[in-house]
């Protein structure tokens, strides 16, 4: 007995014990490859990701990106507020950026996140989808497309980008000039291309089918020559055709006058004829990790004023019974106001001159009225920093003020410094007067539907089939081969019959197109890019003065240049 | 019990002597020479009458011993030591009559010393046996024999243990031959051959070696000490015991007596200030375990505390014990100590154990206490008049809403004026022939200083020992299960913080006994309301069993079979009532400095109700052979093992609910909640997603130790470490370590010197690894929920990668280098211990950020960095005063640490310059960092606007990077380098003293030289909000039109070096009532007595654990002060 255990059973016992060295552990309890995706609707769902990352800052940052850089939108500081030194929309709207400011940040970092985003879901994709299932192509290209956009989006704002395109691969890669980046693109669209879903509707609404490809090719294809020094014009109309021709020339179509602006209201969807690839927003939607994610438009392009009229934020009365908005206290409803800090210029403003146009009610300006008709009372201070004007000394500047809101196009820095206009930081002053500077656009309407939150329904088109429309016609008149009978004037008239009453043109120019497009496609995040195109982003507009054309593209910004070594600055910054 | 004589020669050359080595000397190993049966009969006499009194006498006896007589008769001077030392003699009255008269004048003498004084000119001599010292009589010299060549002879005799079984296997062995003998199962051996002069070496595993010289003894009888019952010795390692004299690594014991006293149930107060080198810091919360952190953070990923070992239960949870259940805790602090827990050790490891019983030793006690606390310090903000006052001479009003005329001080109407403690410990221990057990059983309970809080806990413990086949194979049981019942305030940080800014002008309730609100000022709630209109409780079980198997096989191998498992299980329930969730709705949380940041809070309507339950499993399997053999001069203990662990974290649920149709069931009824029937809020909750994780830790160590004439010390450890936490590149890593030590006090040259009795150098270096501070999964890449995304008509949810594989991730590497001095010094009066070291961390694990191009979430965990410690530890133990009823024995503690960030630089993804730290998110000011991370600086680093004083028209002004004074400064341009929270001096100052029956402990700590950012001063330094919410009373005469009063800068930055009178004990010891009764000793006790310090918040004692440490914000929470009554009873 005392044999067997000391010389037999001890050691086995160690042995045994000995012999176990596996250490790995199984997880059992997330999506591991193992386990996700493994049929049909988990690898549509595992194509989701790129969706909800590319939502997540395309309505803001992206946008100020775009917007507050050209001439359709400002947003200054009023008395301190808004005025961001981080952000710097002072920055945005003089061209004075560098490669700190904020927003130049976010927008690289987000659609930097985008197209990692897409690249893992394609690494993913790639090994767990059998080649034996059908819609694999499908799955993968639907990715690589949305991979692609991101792509362009980053390269329309930087300029030169770099490439990567393997989940995994950490080495640093270089930014390369635009033209490799354009033609990078557009090889890895075209080898998308045949597998691409040529269905729209519900089913493809907010996904990448094959138009929103062509879209993209075509977008590329007009600014080629800007973007490459090669001209692309029948490439361009060659893709707008291929939507304009899709489902025999039925699956896209213009919005009649009567329905342009609902395009845009917060129960916009798939049902709009005229989205070609839209961004769909919901207030209940979850969030992508780390990015913003929702639209707030009307946060920043209502006046502070009008929150109650729309319905801003579930704005209502409550207890308050003054039906006149009382404008230090937002009606007893100080967490609902709006900011209402961002407007046009009255240059850009002046673009909307035929009163017949369905398109012009995108804007407030001048006196406000309630629903129901009656004038929109606003009671305030007579003077007084946050009175109604600033510059008022006289007695009774502390006495109560009732005024009838109008809003002025004109945003200027008033002389008289009791104002507390401050150009040295953007700031036109904190009185009413300075508040309800600059004509509002409130394209994408307040949402009505949200009680709760400033969260909005509206979902945001990227491609539109009226911009195809125009692209054809602007790369027509820019020396491309018309196709299926169409001329550059017949494509702009097919459009304006839709959008005003006025009598169709008689002749065509691209100065007549490029305001088109500015009355067309305002807020929607192409104005810059048009601008470019046309010659006139160099032009002084607001209180921007700056013309050096390096400004095209963004700096590649700071966080990005200490994140890769390799990267190189554009041209101009340091 | 053993018994022994005393031999002189061992004195000499001396060992340690710290106070209880010094006692426990007494009792070190030799052994009778008697040749007679009849004095061997006695000796067994005296055994077995020791054994009865032995409990009698077991007290808090000096063993020095004053005497003055002259002429007298030896049964007097007996009479004058025994009272002196409760040694009892045994003698026959016969023997007496021989006796000479004593004439002995000593004093404060070591009673060895006395009693070889007094039996120098008898014809008697005597023999220590544990507390009995028996009287016989000399045996005549020693034959003058040839010193040349003396004949051999054999030797024979019996080997027991303490209790008097006989001992089988002990080996027996000349000290330098080869060869041996073993003991019978009778105990006895026969050795031939043996020459007089040769030294005989009786080792035993699990027993004390002895050495013994022969000197021409036929027959050596000797009794074997157990290691256990001999903690102040021996020193638990991993994997083993060793003797602290034979030690050449750095580890610190502390005894039980010398652990903080005080309503105390976190392990981390109780060694806060005890051993040098470990700085804990406890925040005035009781509920916050205190930060722990040793020889300085080793890593800025999330540093984090020392890796427990219970009883050899590796990284077991450290609350399950009960103070009164610790029998020692060891800290292991340098690698050559720690290294053989690899990748788990960097931040240093803690082993405790508890107490166990004794052969033939029963015994029960009680100890029981009372506290009551209260508070001794809070936030000083301005009452009714003094508010009202200030708005009056600055031209302000309250607002009507808020001003009904009350002065109410919110603080204290969230307070209790006064919160009991109570603690009841019952434990009993005892053995058989075979087996020895213990048990106690622990019940707490403790209120919280904040109402509506406490914490009851019961823990129950059980070991075991049993022998087996002839005693060869011994199996140990332990279970513990520690249960408690905790009622915690949900979002105590938002009513810390509203008590101390709600404007003293508003009363609690309205005057129809509705509590009052006044929720038109934004993120302003009535505290009471918040705290009577919520509950939270926690109930957690945590379990410890361990079954240990030790199997004693021949050639001085020993066989170790470990198994435990622990299981920690909480059950959480939350519940905000109606009231609650439609007042509180969208406030911001206020949670606790660290890296989450304010969130927004949303409840449903109707009440909201949260619960959850979770379980943490974890399963070890240690086996290991240990082999212990002298070879002469030479000794050799090897350790060779094997480790299995499997631990599961957070295997449960959550659930969160709302719409309840009456508040009174709280969160016990979910069935009964309606969450679809909400417009707004339509879902319930489960919380957050990769809570679950399962950790699988395997592996191989390997230890040698070799002694050579105790002179020469070295140490050599090799563990193999696997770990499923890191990449699959990198699951193995190898920890090695080496010290070496020289006890130059051995050395002859040293007999000639008399102020060493002990000297011992000591040097090591070895690598340790972190694996802690980041997720299970974290190397491996799998999907989770990415937000939600538009498909056909709904959102519905999009998944894909969450998290980057890094198949290279690896543990983090500390490599310590430790050169040490133990030395005991004027015959032991003081004694201490020296430590430099050198502490180097490399592949510091951190979440690197990435181009999120690369990897989405812009972050991947990977290794990269490193931090640099430096420090050095004294520790000095002295005894001053040493009389009869008189005694005064200090322990001074030091210890200082250079911490250093040496980079964190990742080679792979980027270079990062610095990391900014610490936001306490602050009205006006989020975003703005008051500490940053950069290579070159320590951790805790302040960096800060510099403050420039007013400017003329009052204004606050910063001093710009130009050196010019501005008031709008521009963050990170102007900010300065401004000094850093780590101290450059910690200190512990222990007091024991003792008078006739009583005792009196007090006990000091502090730090020195460390600075504290005082963002709570800052917060509250508002002048121009005074009259919406209160300011401090020291903001009285700032300027209201002062905009930048508050801004955070170096005007808000203190010196935190304080002085706390942390315990004093006062105790007394009744004499002995009752033959049964053993002992009664009561005792009062006051924690936080006082504290010196020029530091303006609510205490300094601001944790230094973490990233950022140094920063006070969010520090409401009274400070408190104990006084508590206390009893202790044996029987």
């Amino acid at each position: 007995m005392k044999t067997l255990f000391h010389y037999i059973i001890c050691p086995a016992l160690i042995l045994t014990a000995l012999s176990c060295h596996k250490v790995a552990v199984q997880i059992t309890t997330e999506l591991t490859p193992n386990v996700f995706p493994q049929n049909t609707a988990q690898f549509i769902q595992a194509t989701g990701p790129v969706y909800a990352a590319l939502r997540g800052n395309f309505a803001l940052d992206y946008w100020f990106i775009q917007s507050l850089s050209s001439d359709e939108a400002i947003l200054p500081a009023r008395g301190g507020n808004w005025y961001d030194p981080g952000n710097g929309y002072n920055q945005i709207h003089l061209h004075t950026w560098t490669k700190d400011n904020g927003w130049t940040n976010s927008v690289w970092a987000s659609l930097s996140r985008v197209i990692g985003t897409a690249n893992q879901s394609l690494s993913i994709l790639a090994t767990t989808i059998p080649d034996s299932v059908a819609t694999k192509k499908a799955n993968l290209a639907e990715i690589t497309v949305t991979r692609d956009l991101a792509y362009y989006m980053l390269m329309d704002v930087y300029g030169n980008i770099p490439i990567d395109t393997t989940f995994g691969d950490y080495t640093p890669h270089a930014n390369l000039p635009r033209a490799q980046v354009f033609s990078f693109i557009e090889n890895d669209v075209k080898k998308a291309l045949p597998y691409l879903s040529t269905s729209a509707g519900t089913l493809y609404y907010g996904r990448s089918n094959k138009y929103t490809a062509y879209a993209l090719l075509a977008k590329m294809y007009l600014n080629a020559e800007y973007y490459t020094g090669t001209a692309r014009y029948d490439d361009c109309v060659a893709a707008c055709d291929s939507i304009i021709n899709a489902g025999g020339g039925s699956l896209y179509a213009l919005e009649p006058k009567s329905t342009y602006l609902q395009m845009f209201y917060p129960t916009n969807g798939p049902a709009m004829k005229e989205f070609i690839f839209a961004i769909p927003y919901d207030p209940t939607a979850t969030l992508y990790p780390g990015t913003n994610g929702f639209m707030y438009r009307a946060r920043y392009d209502l006046n502070r004023n009008l929150g109650m009229k729309y319905r801003y934020s579930g704005s209502t009365p409550g207890t308050n019974v003054d039906p006149i908005v009382n404008q230090t206290t937002g009606g007893g409803l100080v967490n609902s106001q709006p900011s209402g800090p961002e407007s046009t210029l009255a240059s850009f403003f002046g673009y909307f001159n035929d009163p017949n146009d369905v398109r012009n009610g995108q804007w407030l300006s001048g006196l406000q009225y309630n629903a129901d008709g009656t004038p929109l009372m606003v009671k305030t201070t007579k003077g007084g920093s946050q009175g109604y004007d600033a510059t008022y000394t006289g007695a009774d500047a502390g006495s109560t003020y009732i005024y009838q809101l109008n809003i002025t196009p004109d945003v200027y820095y008033r002389t008289d410094p009791k104002s507390g206009a401050n150009p040295a930081i953007f700031d036109l002053g904190n009185d009413e007067i300075s508040w309800n500077m600059g004509v509002r656009n409130i394209k994408f309407y307040p949402d009505y539907t949200n009680a709760s939150n400033r969260n909005q329904n509206n979902d945001v088109p990227v491609f539109r089939y009226s911009d195809i429309l125009l692209m054809k016609a602007e790369g027509i008149l820019r020396g491309a081969t018309p196709t299926g009978g169409a001329t550059a004037l017949s494509l702009v008239n097919q459009l304006r019959a839709q959008r005003t009453t006025s009598a169709a043109w008689t002749n065509i120019t691209l100065d007549s197109v490029y305001n088109e497009r500015c009355r067309e496609l305002t807020w929607e995040t192409w104005h810059r890019n048009d601008m470019i195109r046309f010659g006139k982003y160099e032009g002084a507009w607001g209180f921007k003065t700056d013309a050096d054309p390096n400004h095209r593209i963004f700096p590649i910004p700071s966080s990005a240049l200490g994140l890769n070594p390799a990267l190189k600055q554009n041209p101009g910054y340091n | 019990m053993q018994s022994h004589r005393h031999v002189k020669a061992r004195l000499s050359t001396g060992l340690l002597q710290t106070k209880t080595i010094a006692a426990a000397r007494t009792r070190t190993a030799s052994m009778s020479c008697s040749r007679s049966k009849i004095f061997l009969a006695m000796r067994m006499t005296a055994i077995l009458l020791t054994a009865a009194c032995l409990q009698l006498s077991a007290g808090t006896y000096s063993q020095k011993v004053s005497l003055s007589v002259k002429s007298q008769s030896l049964e007097t001077v007996f009479r004058h030591i025994k009272s002196q030392t409760g040694y009892l003699f045994w003698y026959k009255l016969d023997m007496l009559k021989i006796a000479n008269k004593v004439t002995i004048n000593v004093v404060d003498q070591d009673l060895p010393k006395v009693l070889d004084e007094i039996f120098r000119d008898q014809p008697l001599t005597y023999e220590t046996v544990d507390k009995t010292i028996v009287v016989k009589l000399k045996e005549p010299p020693a034959p003058n024999l040839d010193p040349g060549s003396p004949p051999p002879v054999t030797v024979s005799g019996k080997i027991t243990d303490e209790k008097g079984n006989p001992l089988l296997g002990v080996s027996i062995q000349v000290r330098g031959a080869k060869g041996g003998v073993q003991t019978n199962a009778e105990g006895f051996f026969t050795l031939s051959g043996v020459r007089e002069d040769a030294v005989l070496e009786f080792s035993y595993v699990g027993y004390e070696t002895q050495h013994l010289p022969v000197r021409g003894n036929t027959t050596i009888n000797i009794v074997l000490k157990a290691l256990s019952q001999n903690l102040g010795d021996m020193v638990v390692v991993g994997y083993g015991r060793a003797s602290r004299k034979n030690l050449s690594s750095a580890i610190n014991t502390v005894k039980p007596e010398d652990l903080n006293r005080g309503a105390i149930t976190d392990v981390g107060q109780l060694l806060q200030g005890k051993v040098p080198g470990l700085n804990i810091s406890a925040s005035g919360d009781p509920n916050k375990p205190a930060a722990v952190v040793l020889r300085g953070a080793s890593t800025i990923n999330s540093p984090g505390g020392p890796f427990y070992v219970i009883d050899g239960v590796p990284g077991a949870d450290i609350s399950t014990i009960a103070p009164d259940d610790i029998a020692s805790i060891d800290v292991l602090k340098d690698a050559a100590a720690t290294a053989i827990y690899g990748n788990r050790a960097a931040n240093g490891v803690i082993m405790v154990t508890t107490k166990r019983g004794r052969k033939g030793q029963t015994l029960v006690s009680y100890n029981g206490y009372v506290g009551d606390e209260r508070v001794s310090s809070s936030v000083k903000v301005m009452d009714a008049p003094q508010l009202r006052a200030f708005l009056t001479k600055n031209s302000q009003n309250f607002s009507a809403a808020s001003d009904k005329g009350a002065n109410t001080d919110w603080q204290k109407q969230i307070e209790r004026s006064s919160a009991i403690s109570t603690n009841h410990n019952l434990s009993f221990s005892g053995g058989g022939e075979h087996s020895t057990y213990s048990a106690s059983i622990n019940y707490a309970k403790k209120q919280g200083i904040i109402d509506n809080s406490d914490l009851t806990r019961v823990i129950g413990r059980l070991s075991i020992d049993q022998y087996a086949l002839n005693d060869k194979v011994k199996f140990s049981l332990n279970v513990i299960n520690s249960n408690s019942n905790a009622n915690d305030i949900p979002y105590l940080g938002v009513i810390l913080l509203e008590a101390a800014k709600y404007l003293p002008v508003s009363p609690v309730k309205n005057a129809d006994g509705t509590y009052y609100e006044n929720l038109t000022t934004p993120n302003y709630y009535n505290p009471v309301a918040m705290l009577n209109n919520s509950q939270m409780n926690n109930k957690y079980n945590n379990l410890l069993g361990s079954f240990n198997t030790q199997v004693r096989l021949p050639f001085g191998l020993t066989y170790d079979l470990n198994l435990s498992y622990q299981n920690y299980s909480t059950l959480h329930g939350e519940y905000y009532d109606a009231y609650y969730t439609s007042k509180y709705n969208n406030m911001y949380n206020n949670p606790d400095p660290g890296p989450t940041g304010h969130g927004l809070q949303t409840f449903g309507p109707n009440g909201q109700a949260v619960r959850s339950s979770y379980q943490n499993r974890a399963k070890v399997l240690e086996t290991f052979f240990t082999w212990d053999r002298h070879f002469g001069d030479h000794s050799i203990n090897a350790v060779l093992g094997y480790s299995w662990q499997d631990n599961i974290n957070n295997d449960g649920f959550q659930l969160t609910s709302f719409n309840f149709p009456v508040d009174n069931l709280a969160y016990n009824n979910f069935a009964l909640s309606a969450p679809y029937a909400s417009a707004t809020y339509p879902h319930v909750s489960f919380g957050p997603d990769g809570l679950y994780q399962e950790t699988k830790l395997i592996s191989d160590f390997f230890r040698l130790n070799y002694n050579y004439k105790d002179k020469y010390l070295l140490q050599g450890s090799l563990r193999r470490d696997g770990s499923s936490v890191f990449g699959a590149n990198h699951y193995w890593g190898y920890f090695p370590s080496a010290s070496a030590a020289w006890r130059i006090s051995q050395e002859k040259f040293m007999n000639a010197q008399h102020i060493f009795t002990d000297l011992k150098l000591r040097g090591s270096y070895g690598v340790v690894g972190n694996s802690f501070g980041f997720n299970a999964y974290t190397a491996q890449v799998f999907s989770g929920s990415l937000g939600t995304y538009y498909y056909n008509g709904n959102q519905v949810s999009a998944y894909g990668p969450t998290q980057a594989a890094n198949p290279n991730l690896k543990w983090e590497q500390t490599a310590t280098a430790d050169i040490g001095l133990d030395f005991a010094i004027l015959n032991g009066k003081i004694t201490g211990a020296f430590d430099v070291y050198n502490k180097k961390t490399t592949g510091m694990i951190f979440p690197y950020k990435v181009d999120p191009i690369l990897v989405p979430s812009g972050t991947i965990i990977a290794n990269g960095g490193g931090v640099s410690n430096k420090g050095i530890e004294l520790s000095l133990t002295a005894t001053p005063i040493r009389k009869v009823d008189f005694s005064w024995t200090t322990t001074l503690n030091l210890a200082h640490n250079t911490n250093k960030i040496t980079s964190l630089n990742n080679p792979l993804f980027s270079s990062v310059d610095s990391i900014p730290e610490a936001d306490p998110e602050a009205a006006g000011q989020s975003g703005t960092f008051l500490q940053v991370l950069k290579a070159g600086k320590p951790l805790g680093q302040f960096f800060t606007l510099q403050y420039g004083g007013k400017n003329s028209s009052g204004v606050t002004q910063f001093i710009d990077h130009t050196g010019k004074p501005t008031t709008t400064p521009v963050a990170g341009t102007d900010y300065v380098y401004a000094g850093n929270a780590q101290p450059s001096l910690q200190f512990g100052w222990n007091n024991s003293l003792r008078y006739h029956r009583f005792d009196l402990n007090v006990f000091v700590r502090g730090l020195l030289g460390n600075k504290i950012f005082n963002a709570t001063r800052a917060d509250l330094f508002r002048p121009s909000t005074a009259s919406t919410t209160n300011i401090l009373v020291d903001a009285g005469n700032e300027s209201i039109a002062d905009a930048n009063v508050y801004r955070y800068s170096t005007r808000f930055i203190e010196s935190g070096s304080y002085l706390r009178l942390d315990n004093a004990t006062l105790g007394y010891n009744f004499k002995s009532i009752d033959p049964y009764v053993k002992s009664i000793r009561i005792y009062a006790s006051v924690n936080n007595a006082f504290v010196i310090t020029g530091y303006k918040g609510i205490d300094p004692e601001i944790n230094q654990g973490g990233v950022a440490p140094g920063v006070d914000y969010n520090n409401f929470y009274p400070k408190t002060r104990t006084i508590l009554l206390g009893l202790s009873v044996s029987f």
